[in-house]
């Protein structure tokens, strides 16, 4: 029992160790180009200084995603490894580092420098192409995260679209693309019927997909990520999960009707969320979806004949595309930054405030106090805080089902596909309509 | 369950085309090195062609070319996940026609080390079963666990984890060492609940049960036809089991069932099978320990630390039903002329052994019946109109080992 | 419909067990075994790379050149070279070598051996950059007495019977004379190497 606390002991810091570097550089560096840099340019320049300081800040959520993405896989993939070892009466990857905290570095450094191989009778520009289509979805699909993970911090607003959700979801479609291509261009028989499964999956997935982020959106009455995060707002009964603060309108003097409508709208919120994680798995291609990899039937789909660095990409933008389905779930169900309970979130502030205040409050000059304030908001401190334990617990849970469940058979995934979950979809649709008129 | 596309895509004159495929050797998924030709109709397979052979060994050869003692220790290899079974249907064999009596306490050894080899056999194909469904990460783990403590106790008493060479013409190669039962008796008590949890985590789960269940129906008559034997040929109802059918060795004298599917068995009932008779052979072991003869090892040791007759023709401690081995083993062994065939039921059927011995110290021919070669005919007939997923399902319930099948 | 709602909250209830047995497992403590840290308890029967065992109370060489493992090796990986000594007319071990990539590592060699001498030690860590670095000649093979003590200790072997020499002649007896004075008596009681043979 005790080495097992251990275990989980050294999980908990190698998390923390991870989350420290991803999020500490991200915004570091964001900071330092969007503010610091804007900041000298403008106090040494003046006036002509402005464009280039402008051009700083436009590139920062660029620069951010760009940062943020081979950080976050890294741990991504370490986190998935040390989790199944835990669930699996193992130690995990312990060697490089302290506690092996940079082995998926090493495994990253160890691909790129590895030859790459084309196959005879492979398409060559196709067989390029297929990773860099595959990935480009994530990245530009991370960026309208951004505002709603920072809560609209004014360095990312820019890329908060107004319909943002739809904007992901359209993007969201494109890898495929990239996945029939690489299994198309691999002149391998296996990488073929990988990419066709990949194909059909795809396709009949979005749909629920769709459906039930579209009804989230129909009880939020907006497509902006950051409207909806912020609908949220107060407690876990104000989250999408539990019916979007349906529960919350009730008081003594509610008519009956309504307190039935409540409780089964939030009991249709839940079996939403639940249709959305495992349509999300589906399009994630994670088990038990997993078919279109299927090691043991297809040696490893689509990406038989990948190496090197074209297999490094594909591997990025499998997680990178885990870690956005988790966030957005984390934004469209769980309550985006916000607090589970009501007093957390201002006690998480005022504490951080408090610290801050402690630690550089008194000593240090205006100026000085301005860039430490706008290094570390507590506001957006907190809003990151508990978006980010939302979406790695979603990817932990991830690595649960992964460790646990069997790969479905093609037939019986379009099967449940298009006999259970759309039909589901739809009712959930029209349910969550009426009863939300009904509250 | 298959959907029947290709009658109505051929109606509208959509052409298809058969695609080729060759799985294997080097297929992850294929357990060493089968090669399956396949011809898929999309995903369907319409013929499949296994080609063994790319591990052949010339076992039969080899054993009219070594002498008995030496090969006793190549024959582990033919089927290297129970190797117990190999070693015992050759010693049974050599037996028969040397007309020996084992000790009985050499017989409750065999069973307790053979029993305890039929779990780390069924173990390792619950994990590789689990990988073949898709199950990758989790439940391959948990029975490896259990198949790793026993294999450290095997280690514990024959040297080695798989290789034994521990059942010997005429008895068993020693006595185990201090601890070894009590470890042994204390592994069987928590067993059940591990098998119980390996359940809870596939036995009931829809996924599973869509996987297996109706998928590789394999007919009784077709079973019987083909010679499958073992587990797949009990899940398909034919109730053959060499130690109830056939009882040798001190089998008579145990309580164990022998799980029987009442219908054509699928994937599905085949696992089952092998769950159940895991916890038979659990149930076995420990009957086996409380029956022994002499007691555990310890209490022996200590019964003839404190016997003053010990070495002599009196001694009840030692000869008789308490020895291991009739007489000790040397280079020079040999089996009187004649030939004989003995049957043991291995983890994957009834693994024969024909032996024609001409008093030399080699043999003059010797021939294995594997249980893995006749259950991997009946394969493309399984796989006819199946999936490609369905492939591995198939195949990893049939649980085939590649060294038995070419030898 | 309600018996699909059913199947549905039985397929669900039955992930959840399932999922919940796994998160079970992660309370657990790690079976991983580190090897090169930690290494691994062997038992005495464990049957690895091989050696010859000296006595472990005189340190003298208990090789009888008798060839009975070279003739049982089912792989035929042992080579022994020995000679009639000239001055006593008894078998003299000259090199006694094995090539461990041949080995099969069946055991079948230190059962036969009338001694004792060659065993399976625990060392299981041997691998070389060549084959020919695989092929252990007398100097490697030989264990020490410390270790040939720990293996006869540890595989629960009789103690060796000290090896009988024939009374030195004068003229050789120039160094060995020491270790040979010490035991005048054990050479007159035990039977001669021809007894054994």
């Amino acid at each position: 029992m005790n080495s097992a606390v251990f275990e989980i002991g050294k999980f908990a810091r190698l998390t923390l160790l991870w989350l420290c570097i991803i999020f500490g550089a991200v915004w570091g560096v964001s900071w330092s180009i969007g503010v610091l840099l804007p900041a000298v340019i403008l106090s040494q320049s003046g006036e002509s200084g402005r464009f280039w300081a402008q051009l700083l800040q436009a590139l920062v959520p660029v620069v951010a995603v760009a940062l943020f993405v081979p950080l976050n896989t890294c741990y991504m993939v370490l986190a998935e490894r040390r989790l199944l070892a835990l669930f699996t009466v193992r130690k995990g990857p312990n060697r490089v580092g302290p506690d092996g905290a940079f082995q998926t570095v090493a495994d990253a450094l160890k691909l790129l420098l590895k030859e790459e191989i084309t196959p005879r009778g492979a398409d060559l520009l196709m067989y390029t192409l297929a990773p860099v289509i595959f990935f480009a979805p994530s990245i530009i699909g991370v960026m309208p995260l951004l505002a709603a993970v920072s809560g609209n911090h004014p360095l990312f607003t820019p890329v908060n679209l107004p319909t943002g959700v739809f904007y992901i979801l359209a993007v969201s479609s494109i890898p495929v693309v990239g996945v029939v291509m690489g299994g198309w261009a691999s002149n391998n028989k296996y990488s073929l019927v990988g990419a066709l499964r990949s194909a059909a999956q795809a396709i009949s997935y979005e749909i629920p997909l769709l459906l039930s982020i579209i009804t989230v959106c129909l009880l939020a009455g907006t497509l902006d990520f950051v409207q909806i995060a912020d609908n949220q707002r107060g407690s876990l009964l104000n989250w999408n999960i539990l019916g979007g603060g349906a529960l919350t309108h009730l008081g003594i003097g509610s008519p009956w009707w309504s307190i039935a409508a409540a409780l089964l709208l939030a009991a249709c919120c839940i079996l939403l969320f639940a249709l959305y994680v495992i349509c999300a798995c589906a399009e994630v291609n994670r088990t038990p979806f997993d078919l279109p990899e299927a090691e043991s039937e297809l040696v490893s789909g689509f990406n038989t004949e990948y190496s090197g660095i074209k297999f490094a990409i594909f591997f990025l933008a499998e997680y990178t595309n885990l870690f956005i389905v988790s966030t957005f779930a984390a934004v469209m169900f769980l309550g985006g930054g916000h607090a589970p309970f009501p007093g957390l979130e201002d006690a998480c502030i005022s504490g951080l405030r408090g610290l801050l205040a402690a630690w550089f409050g008194a000593c240090t000059p205006f100026q000085l106090g301005w860039l430490v304030n706008s290094l570390v908001n507590p506001a957006t401190v907190s809003q990151v805080f508990w978006i980010i334990v939302k979406s790695y617990a979603l990817v932990w849970f991830a690595s649960l089902i992964r460790a646990t469940l069997p790969r479905l058979r093609i037939d019986q995934l379009m099967d449940y596909s298009w006999k259970r979950l759309v039909p589901l979809a739809l009712i959930l649709l029209i349910a969550v309509t009426f009863l939300k008129e009904l509250v | 369950m298959v959907p029947e596309m290709t009658e109505e895509l051929r109606a509208n004159k959509l052409k298809t085309d058969e695609m080729l495929i060759n799985m294997g050797p080097q297929h992850p998924a294929t357990h060493g090195v089968l090669r399956l030709i396949l011809k898929l109709d999309g995903e369907l397979v319409k013929h499949c062609e296994p080609v063994v052979g790319h591990l052949h060994r010339a076992q039969e050869w080899q054993g009219q070319n070594r002498t008995w003692f030496q090969y006793q220790a190549l024959i582990d290899r033919v089927d290297y996940l129970s190797g117990m079974f190999t070693s015992w249907a050759l010693a049974r064999a050599a037996e028969k026609i040397d007309d020996v009596k084992v000790p009985l306490r050499a017989e409750y050894m065999r069973v307790i080390v053979a029993e305890m080899n039929r779990l780390t056999s069924h173990l390792l194909w619950l994990g590789t079963f689990g990988i073949d469904l898709g199950a990758m990460m989790g439940l391959p783990f948990y029975p490896f666990r259990e198949r790793e403590e026993l294999l450290d106790l095997l280690e514990a008493i024959a040297g080695q984890r798989m290789m034994f060479n521990y059942i010997r013409i005429g008895g068993v190669q020693n006595e185990a060492p201090p601890g070894w039962f009590a470890r042994l008796f204390k592994f069987t008590g928590s067993f059940p609940d591990r098998i119980d949890e390996y359940e809870a985590i596939l036995s009931n789960n829809p996924i599973f049960l869509k996987r297996t269940k109706a998928v590789g129906i394999l007919p009784r008559k077709l079973a019987i036809d083909y010679g499958v034997t073992g587990p797949t040929l009990r899940a398909s109802g034919v109730a053959l089991d060499l130690r109830k059918v056939k009882p040798y060795s001190v089998y008579d004298r145990l309580d164990f069932a022998v799980p029987v599917c009442n219908r054509d068995g699928d994937t599905y009932d085949r696992y089952m099978c092998r769950i159940i008779e895991m916890h038979e052979s659990n149930k076995i072991i420990r009957q086996c320990i409380e029956q022994i003869p002499g007691g555990t090892a310890d209490v022996l040791r200590e019964k003839r630390k404190a016997c003053s007759a010990c070495g002599k023709a009196n001694c009840p401690h030692c000869g008789g039903d308490l020895a291991i081995m009739v007489k000790k083993q040397n280079a020079g062994l040999r089996v009187k002329a004649g030939e004989g065939f003995a049957a043991v039921e291995s983890p994957r059927g009834v693994l024969g052994c024909y032996i024609i011995s001409t008093g030399s110290d080699t043999a003059y021919r010797i021939k294995w019946r594997n249980p893995s070669f006749s259950n991997l005919a009946v394969l493309p007939e399984l796989l006819l109109d199946h999936q490609i997923a369905d492939i591995m399902a198939i195949f990893g319930s049939i649980d085939v080992i590649l060294p038995d099948v070419d030898r | 419909m309600l018996g699909m709602v059913g199947r549905a909250a039985e397929g669900f209830y039955q992930v959840c067990r399932g999922l919940w047995t796994v998160f079970k497992h992660s309370g657990r403590p790690p079976t991983t075994k580190e090897f090169p840290d930690v290494m691994p308890e062997l038992p005495g029967a464990f049957r690895g790379r091989l050696a010859l065992a000296v006595n472990p109370e005189t340190g003298e060489h208990l090789c009888i050149s008798c060839r009975q493992c070279e003739r049982v090796c089912p792989d035929k990986c042992i080579d022994i070279t020995a000679h009639k000594s000239p001055q006593t007319g008894k078998l003299e071990l000259i090199d006694f070598k094995i090539d461990h990539g041949l080995c099969m590592f069946c055991g079948l060699c230190t059962e036969v051996c009338p001694t004792s001498c060659i065993i399976n030690t625990s060392d299981f860590e041997m691998s070389e950059y060549s084959r020919g670095a695989l092929i252990y000649d007398l100097k490697r093979l030989t264990l020490s007495q410390e270790e040939s003590a720990y293996y006869f200790a540890k595989k629960d072997l009789p103690p060796p019977k000290p090896k009988a020499k024939p009374a030195p002649k004068p003229e050789a007896a120039g160094d060995a004379g020491e270790s040979l004075a010490q035991q005048p008596s054990d050479v007159s009681q035990q039977p001669g190497p021809k007894a054994e043979e």
